[in-house]
């Protein structure tokens, strides 16, 4: 591999010179996100409404009514279903990501199925880290958790990690390892 | 700062964006997809991890169009805003766990076809430019990609002139010194 006397150094400089090209899809993605984000900026009824409901406004109110008033905000505040501040925010962020990588160099397409998508092969498609390439990766965030996967290669190979604790499958009889995440 | 326009100069496409036309972005995103597409690969190891900071870069600078001060230097505004982004992706990416798995069966069954010396160098490069610090590797790639003057390097990364240098140099140093240990095993 460093047969070559040329100074690696420079070498390195001048691969990474050479053009990259991205995937043009990419250019549809960026467009869809940003529609997307102007859709949720733009005020909707339900923004004008609101921002109607919290225009400042004066009202004149007897002694009596603003006794009424009170009882009444009163009435709302316990009735209104107690919400924390932070409910939901620990499972979440105890959440980490995980990378799965499988090498299938003639595979056309690999998915990672597990307990986490419900041995749905549609939902966890991997993707090539290079066109062409055979290494598949694939991103995935889990809970704190025990998990069981396997990779699905062109649709019906399954394969397990080798490096991983294997289990076996009762309700499809194909092996799957074990992967466990930690609260911490 | 070595990106060069071809057509409508950019200052003419972010107004027109900034007047309403978000359809002129899309050829601010065609004209720079792979230009910066490059120093994200390289950055970051990792297409796909480039794809997405490269996507982040695109939407977060589209949000914040308005502050570009100066709309003809757009490519080096939007430049800085992935560098930025690539930081937090690198941060990010290190601290995952990898589990990696190998299609034995694939492998020894099927005579692999012999890497051509592109694809070989592409892992080389991959591997090396992966052993340097994130401060070293931005630096070597800011200067060896776009061959940018020091005071751009030092506009964008927000890192001091004498410091740059002092990675560039180290990133040189530390690059033969990993192709050195390499021959010797």
């Amino acid at each position: 591999m460093f047969e070559d006397r040329q100074d690696p150094v420079e070498r390195i400089v001048s691969h990474v010179r050479h053009p990259v090209r991205i995937d043009p899809a990419l250019d549809g993605r960026v467009m869809q996100e940003i529609a997307r984000g102007e859709s949720v900026r733009a005020p909707g009824a339900a923004v004008a409404g609101w921002r109607w409901l919290i225009r400042p406004r004066q009202f004149a109110v007897s002694p009596l009514g603003a006794l009424a008033l009170a009882a009444g905000l009163a009435a709302l505040m316990l009735a209104l279903p107690r919400r924390g501040p932070r409910s939901g925010l620990p499972a979440e962020a105890a959440r980490r990501e995980f990378q799965f990588v499988v090498v299938a160099p003639r595979a056309a397409r690999v998915a990672l199925v597990g307990d986490f998508n419900d041995w749905d092969a549609t939902r966890t498609p991997m993707r090539p880290a290079q066109r062409g390439g055979s290494v598949w990766t694939a991103v995935l965030p889990l809970s704190p958790g025990r998990y069981r996967y396997a990779f699905l290669v062109d649709g019906s190979r399954w394969l397990a990690d080798p490096a991983a604790p294997h289990v076996h499958d009762d309700e499809f009889g194909a092996p799957s390892s074990v992967v466990t995440v930690g609260g911490s | 700062m070595g990106i060069e326009n071809v057509g409508t100069s950019d200052g003419e496409l972010v107004r027109c964006v900034l007047a309403g036309d978000t359809g002129a972005y899309g050829a601010l995103v065609a004209r720079y997809r792979d230009r910066l597409g490059r120093y994200a690969v390289h950055m970051l190891g990792d297409r796909q991890d480039a794809e997405e900071a490269l996507q982040d870069a695109f939407v977060r600078a589209h949000r914040s169009l308005a502050r570009c001060d100066d709309p003809e230097r757009f490519g080096a505004w939007l430049y800085g805003i992935l560098v930025n982004r690539c930081r937090t992706t690198g941060g990010r990416a290190a601290r995952r766990a990898r589990l990696f798995v190998r299609d034995d069966a694939a492998l020894n069954g099927v005579p692999l076809p012999s890497p051509a010396e592109r694809a070989e160098w592409d892992d080389t490069v991959r591997w090396a430019l992966g052993r340097l610090s994130p401060e070293y590797r931005e630096a070597f790639l800011l200067k060896h990609i776009e061959d940018l003057e020091y005071e751009e390097m030092a506009q964008l990364t927000g890192a001091g002139i004498s410091a740059l240098k002092m990675r560039v140099k180290r990133a040189r140093e530390q690059l033969q010194v990993i192709f050195r240990e390499a021959e010797r095993v």
